[in-house]
């Protein structure tokens, strides 16, 4: 029971990385009907500007968290203006081959500015030598505690902001229906470009707090960006709930599979996983139709 | 390009006027130049090393091991009254690129040898060239396989994973007496093969693992593995670990998991990144490694050598290479002639010949080196613990 208790832990706590991640992509998808196969490397350029704010300019954490955050917006900002603003009038091709792009440009960026050797962060909470609770026989570490508190937290916020906000309000008519949204008033293109703003914040922070667990490389977003992809597929393209659900069952399957099935095929569950539903329910969890949108 | 081919060649004589007049200086430069040294030209030993992309880091060592060694075997008369000198290329840490620098070498001549990489799968992939070329060509890699192909010309210059695989089993069953043993292993050809020459070695000493597990590169969480290393009722851990990294995560985890065990394991168990990460986890572990500075009287001449000229901590990338030039000298002291067969004869009589990592005894497949060094995560410090050589 301990052993089903502790990979259950584990499993939820990794599968909520994905599901920030995740998030961010179903977030982008709705505004631009474009998959950003650059939401990986957010998490890694997230945590690298949280490495360059606590060891090169030597800031506080809480201070250190605020600029690395307000880099990412601006990033986002950039990458809007930058990526998706000239092609927005193209398929959505160009797009994904711009995102692609810029994703290998960030990869490469990142190892020509922070070399090769990774970078450690230190967690949030400095708890003792093992940086975790041991409730019962399951360990609890306090990073990944951290990681689902703030994960519950965005997706409830998020929810109010869209649902009970004026801005949110537009944010979600543009992302169902730009011309109507145009129509009404709506300016569309500032819309969007908050859109990327706001998933690069997700991408980021999800880099930011999986960085004290893993170590920071200029890989470490590639193989987050695919699981994430992954969960987005399984949670319906675009539907905000289901990509939540999606990665935190992709990390539960993935941990229980290599636990009772096989350890070296453990990413081969998250692709299975992906097949499966491409196969018996391309429509996601929840179902919403995904041809609806123009 | 295409600009220029486009062009009719009326339309641009000026360019080829510079250009004749350049090559006439050049011609007029390359013929006083000798004439002023009045002396032999140097020696020149080709170097492929990364310079760009993931290992460049690593690559910064190598050439400072290459180096130092050059400059005292020059500093100490040179051979046969010529200086020895590097001729560096990048292998932009790829396979192909470690091939096309391979073959930019070899387009030189004067090049009579040819020190290679670190990494297996490079060596692997410049093993057929350096085969048709027929030149000596000193590795790093420690693959078993890449000294056991046939291929002559292959001189390895640290000891190969069938000898760090022995060492790790037969210290943990006779030294650390452990009973119970689990084995985590990588999946790649690394981690597979020390598998294989682990549980072989365990077997000679009749103590078959409890339980054999392996992982794929980059794994970031292993409580599926720690569960049923904690199930096998295993009390020595061995790993065979590719990257530094995944073992700091993985130790971290084995702690917060309150596994208790002694644990010895691959070179990877003592390398920075992963201790950085891991912290106090990886305390007490102990770990195998073809150098340290302590390791023999001749590593701490090079410490302090290395010390004195860079300022820095030497690490096995840049022994390695000290040690390719510096038993290359010494062959080629000792050959008749710079012939790349009579430089790969030489080289082969080498026995008992000190070096940074260790005594290098050639044998007819190329390896000059048989020992291991067990080492001790002290604090956070590897300390030299003792030397395990292998009976090849």
């Amino acid at each position: 029971m301990a052993i089903v208790g502790q990979l259950l832990f584990s499993g939820l706590a990794i599968g909520g990385v994905y599901a920030l991640v995740a998030l961010g992509i179903a977030l982008i998808y709705r505004a631009t009907n474009v998959v950003n196969f650059a939401q990986g490397e957010f998490c890694m350029l997230g945590a690298y500007a949280l490495v360059f704010a606590t060891q090169g300019l030597r800031l506080g954490y809480g201070a250190a968290f605020a600029l690395a955050l307000a880099t990412m917006a601006l990033l986002g900002l950039v990458f809007a203006v930058g990526i998706y603003y000239p092609l927005r009038n193209r398929t959505f091709l160009p797009v994904i081959i711009a995102t692609i792009g810029a994703s290998i440009m960030f990869q490469n960026g990142a190892l020509a500015v922070f070399g090769p050797s990774p970078e450690r962060l230190a967690p949030v909470i400095e708890g003792g030598t093992s940086g975790g609770i041991t409730v019962g026989e399951i360990f609890f570490d306090y990073q990944y505690l951290v990681l689902l508190v703030v994960t519950v937290v965005l997706v409830a916020l998020q929810y109010l902001f869209f649902e009970y906000t004026l801005l949110g309000k537009k944010m979600q008519a543009t992302s169902q229906d730009k011309d109507m949204a145009r129509l009404l008033g709506i300016p569309v293109t500032r819309m969007i470009a908050l859109t990327f703003v706001y998933s690069t914040l997700l991408g980021g922070l999800a880099g930011m707090l999986v960085a004290p667990i893993f170590f920071v490389t200029h890989k470490m977003g590639a193989v987050l960006g695919f699981k994430a992809f992954a969960a987005t597929i399984a949670g319906g393209f675009g539907d905000v709930r289901g990509a939540i659900l999606g990665g935190l069952a992709l990390g539960v399957v993935e941990t229980f599979g290599a636990a009772y099935i096989s350890v070296v095929y453990k990413d081969g569950f998250a692709f299975l996983l992906l097949i499966l539903f491409l196969l018996l329910r391309p429509q996601g969890i929840f179902g919403e139709k995904v041809a609806e949108k123009a | 390009m295409l600009y220029v081919a486009l062009v009719p060649p009326l339309h641009r004589p000026g360019g080829n006027m510079i250009r004749s007049a350049a090559f006439a200086l050049a011609l007029l430069a390359s013929a006083t130049v000798p004439a002023a040294q009045a002396a032999e030209p140097p020696i020149r030993i080709g170097q492929v090393i990364p310079m760009t992309g993931e290992a460049a880091e690593s690559g910064r060592y190598h050439k400072y091991g290459a180096e130092l060694a050059a400059e005292q075997v020059n500093k100490a008369g040179g051979i046969r009254g010529r200086k020895v000198e590097l001729v560096q290329e990048d292998d932009k840490t790829t396979n192909p690129g470690a091939v096309t620098a391979l073959q930019r070498l070899l387009e030189d001549k004067e090049i009579p040898a040819i020190i290679g990489s670190i990494r297996s799968t490079q060596v692997q992939a410049m093993l057929p060239t350096v085969k048709e070329a027929g030149i000596p060509f000193m590795i790093g890699g420690t693959n078993y396989g890449l000294t056991h192909q046939g291929n002559p010309w292959v001189f390895r210059f640290r000891p190969h994973d069938g000898f760090s695989a022995k060492v790790i089993a037969k210290f943990a069953v006779e030294e650390l007496k452990l009973k119970k043993l689990a084995l985590v292993h990588s999946t790649d050809a690394f981690g597979n093969g020390g598998r294989d020459f682990v549980t072989k070695a365990l077997g000679e000493l009749k103590a078959e693992p409890a339980l054999v597990q392996g992982y794929n590169n980059g794994e970031k969480d292993f409580t599926a593995i720690l569960t049923s290393v904690r199930q096998s009722g295993a009390e020595g851990l061995l790993t065979y670990f590719t990257f530094s990294t995944d073992i700091g995560i993985f130790a971290k985890q084995v702690k917060q998991l309150g596994i208790k065990v002694g644990w010895i394991g691959s070179p990877s168990i003592v390398a920075v990144d992963g201790r950085k990460l891991a912290g106090e986890a990886l305390y007490g572990t102990y770990g195998v490694s073809d150098f340290h500075v302590d390791g023999s009287a001749k590593s701490k001449e090079f410490t302090a050598a290395y010390r004195a000229k860079y300022n820095l901590e030497p690490d096995l990338y840049s022994a390695w290479c000290y040690d390719a030039v510096t038993v290359l000298a010494e062959a080629m002291r000792r050959a008749p002639d710079l012939k790349p067969e009579s430089i790969r004869k030489a080289i082969l009589g080498i026995k008992g010949f000190p070096g940074a990592e260790g005594e290098y005894n050639f044998d007819e497949n190329g390896d000059g080196l048989d020992h291991y060094h067990i080492v001790r995560n002290e604090n956070g410090v590897i300390k030299y613990f003792k030397t395990i050589r292998v009976p090849r």
